[in-house]
């Protein structure tokens, strides 16, 4: 641990010398001035945190983790087919990696309902984390993760690298130039949702598979694949579909434009999987009251213009015109003009210099990095919401001060859980 | 599976109990006074009234006239007389807004018209599915009809007799629509002085028997395991031990709908604007299902629904 911060302070002097004196060209980077990386969960998306790593020249990547020893193999040889001169210790077990003194990063792409826990885990080892969205499995982890990184002064950035793209960046700058007039309604949306996966028998867990450390923190259930890898977001027991999947994709661009505050009332609707095991929406349309902001989420395009040939988008209601966007695209309507950019509105925001970049720069600097956790936790917090109204069939009425449903215990039990011992 | 007879034999008592009426599990519709639990939609002249005990419809083309409340499985048992060239019918699982569109009709009819082919007489589902067995079709006369709505098989029985049975999902049109709605009967269909008559309009809920709709969770199709699940629901805490019954079975299907159920009988309970006997009654069957000492699965997921309903 305290190894753990002495090597920060090393960095965070090496952040600033690196900001006052001239740039070191990367690929020259001393070994002292290397970021020594673990990775923890090597699916999709930690394979893909593998390689983007590997290709920032200060990351040393010096460990690999799953809980299955066949995706764990397979990502240590693509790593090394890569950069050959990686040498990846690889750990079934999270924790051997956070007893490492040696390591300055990790990157959490586990199944959501251990992502609050690997990050508080790793703050409390005096590691920065770079974590999958989203934010966490329940509200309450949200909270905890935050208190523990103000405790230990930890870089956290949420992994939502479309948040990094110029296309958000410049409807945040359209957005709060005023030029759409006051915007009073958003419109999310993300089609299609959960699958039922049918009714398949539980099974004896793979060899390869460590079923009891994939479930950790979660409850116990007997094995079957559909629950594991690809499709664990299908079940609450981990995630909450694909609603989970996205909300904080798009979200974030709501959130990057509006900072909306004073979350009031949210209302969910919507029906579960009939044709299978999986538990999480089928389609989930939500309501949300911000103060003097109304936000729409539906699993089927909302009626407005182009729309309907976007999978994902969001939509901006001002008093003067729309804006509807999605992760690369912007369509401006005002009156019966339609156009991308409006150029009088200058370039306020600046760029960023890539997701994975500017989490490194903020690990040297200290700073606070573009998606880190008190802006990731307000944008996921919604999220949680509307999931625990969409399970009770209830508004919850929200107290956005305590962070409490008001006179609903019930809600308020499920904004947290109690983790599987020793998970906790 | 004693204590599971005797819980439904409780609460097909509680259920006697509640409606009064009642034989043999039926609940009568009609109080013989007025049209209480039932109406009538506004735009049209009411066609409907209780005259001497008996449900009448004289007013051709006149609104109408369903029950306020929703079924989906059922039996449903009434006796009628149509005057000399009548014309009325009953509809099943339909949208009031939408009768024939949503439901079907299963036909009252004089033998007078041209349409009175085995598609379009008495006892046939109206042009979708034919008698194979004609009733008798006197007019002036009481006559005894039973309609069974039993998933998706839907029977028809006049006078102690089967005429019509029809497998909803042979049939593509009967297969789009509704599985649940209200039940209505045909305003006088035929002219001015005609009419028909009702007495003895008795229901028998079968979404309301625990076995029934249990067996409701292992059918192969989707829709009839949903509606078997809001059924459940419906019934509320005295479900829950049954239900956690079920996840103590093999089959995964069945186990998966009495999960699902089980979440949503308890989150409904815990509302803040439940009343405090329903949350009770909750809290008591968790603690029962607990105490039948169920696997780990099973105790960890009925006790984690319990904290549901702490204050």
């Amino acid at each position: 641990m305290k190894s753990g911060i002495g090597r920060r302070h090393f960095l965070r002097q090496t952040g600033a010398a690196l900001a006052a004196g001239p740039l070191i060209a990367r690929a020259q980077t001393p070994p002292s001035e290397r970021v020594r990386v673990a990775h923890i969960g090597t699916g999709n998306m930690g394979g893909a945190h593998i390689q983007a790593f590997a290709a920032l020249p200060e990351v040393e990547t010096v460990a690999l983790c799953d809980v299955d020893s066949v995706r764990l193999a397979e990502s240590a040889k693509r790593l090394v087919q890569r950069k050959p001169t990686a040498k990846p210790e690889t750990y079934t077990d999270y924790r051997r990696i956070l007893e490492r003194k040696d390591i300055d990063v990790v990157t959490c792409a586990t199944p959501d309902h251990w992502h609050a826990l690997v990050a508080i885990h790793a703050f409390e080892a005096g590691k920065d984390v770079y974590g999958e969205k989203p934010l966490s499995y329940s509200l309450r982890e949200g909270q905890r993760m935050e208190q523990t990184l103000r405790r230990t002064g930890a870089v956290f950035q949420l992994g939502t690298q479309i948040h990094a793209e110029d296309n958000y960046h410049r409807v945040a700058e359209i957005i709060r130039s005023g030029a759409l007039g006051r915007i009073g309604t958003v419109r999310l949306w993300k089609n299609g949702g959960t699958r039922g996966l049918g009714f398949p028998p539980n099974q004896k867990p793979p060899d390869t598979l460590d079923w009891n450390l994939w479930l950790g923190p979660a409850p116990y259930a007997d094995y079957t694949p559909v629950r594991c890898h690809g499709s664990f977001r299908s079940f609450f027991d981990y995630s909450g579909g694909v609603f989970a999947d996205f909300w904080c994709h798009i979200a974030d661009v709501l959130f990057m434009s509006l900072q909306p505050e004073g979350l009031s009332t949210v209302e969910a609707r919507g029906e579960v999987p009939g044709d299978g095991i999986a538990d999480t929406p089928k389609w989930i349309d939500a309501d949300f009251a911000f103060k003097g902001l109304n936000v729409h989420w539906t699993t089927r395009p909302p009626q407005v213009p182009g729309a309907e040939k976007m999978s994902i988008g969001a939509h901006f209601e001002g008093e003067k015109g729309t804006l509807t966007c999605d992760y690369k695209s912007r369509k401006i309507r005002i009156g019966k003009e339609v156009l991308d950019d409006l150029p009088d509105v200058p370039v306020t925001l600046p760029r960023s210099p890539g997701h994975h970049r500017n989490f490194l720069d903020a690990v040297k600097s200290r700073g606070l990095p573009e998606s880190n956790l008190p802006y990731a936790r307000k944008m996921t917090l919604p999220m949680h919401l509307a999931l625990t109204s969409f399970r009770l069939k209830r508004k919850i009425v929200w107290d956005s001060v305590k962070e409490e449903a008001i006179g609903d215990p019930a809600a308020n039990y499920l904004l947290g859980r109690t983790n599987r011992a020793p998970f906790v | 599976m004693s204590a599971l007879r005797f819980v439904c034999f409780c609460s097909c008592l509680a259920v006697s109990a509640a409606c009064g009426a009642a034989d043999g599990g039926f609940t009568s519709l009609l109080n013989g006074k007025d049209l209480s639990g039932w109406t009538m939609l506004p735009g049209k002249q009411p066609a409907f009234a209780v005259v001497d005990g008996l449900l009448e419809t004289r007013v051709p083309g006149g609104s109408d006239l369903f029950t306020v409340a929703r079924y989906g499985n059922y039996v449903l048992r009434f006796e009628y007389l149509l005057s000399k060239v009548g014309n009325s019918g009953v509809l099943i699982r339909c949208d009031p807004k939408n009768p024939w569109g949503t439901g079907v009709e299963v036909q009252l009819l004089a033998p007078w018209t041209p349409y009175r082919d085995d598609l379009h007489c008495t006892g046939s589902l109206y042009g979708y599915v034919a008698v194979t067995n004609r009733p008798d079709e006197t007019t002036g006369v009481w006559h005894r009809m039973e309609i069974r709505c039993d998933r998706n098989v839907i029977e028809v029985s006049v006078d102690g007799r089967r005429t019509t049975v029809a497998d909803t999902r042979a049939v593509k049109a009967l297969d789009a629509k509704l599985l649940s709605g209200v039940i209505g009967f045909q305003s006088n269909h035929s002219k001015q002085g005609e009419f028909a008559q009702f007495r003895k309009i008795e229901i028998r809920d079968l979404d309301a028997d625990q076995d029934y709709v249990l067996a409701g969770f292992s059918q192969t199709d989707e829709r009839f395991r949903v509606q078997a699940r809001e059924a459940a629901v419906a019934l509320g805490p005295a479900m829950i031990v049954p239900l956690a019954r079920v996840m103590e079975g093999d089959a995964v299907m069945a186990r998966s709908v009495a999960r699902q159920a089980l979440f949503d009988i308890v989150a409904a309970a815990s509302a803040p604007q439940a009343e405090a006997a329903a949350r009770d009654a909750a809290a008591r069957a968790l603690r029962e299902a607990l105490g039948a000492k169920p696997s780990e699965s099973t105790a960890g997921y009925v006790s984690w629904l319990s904290g549901m309903l702490r204050k």
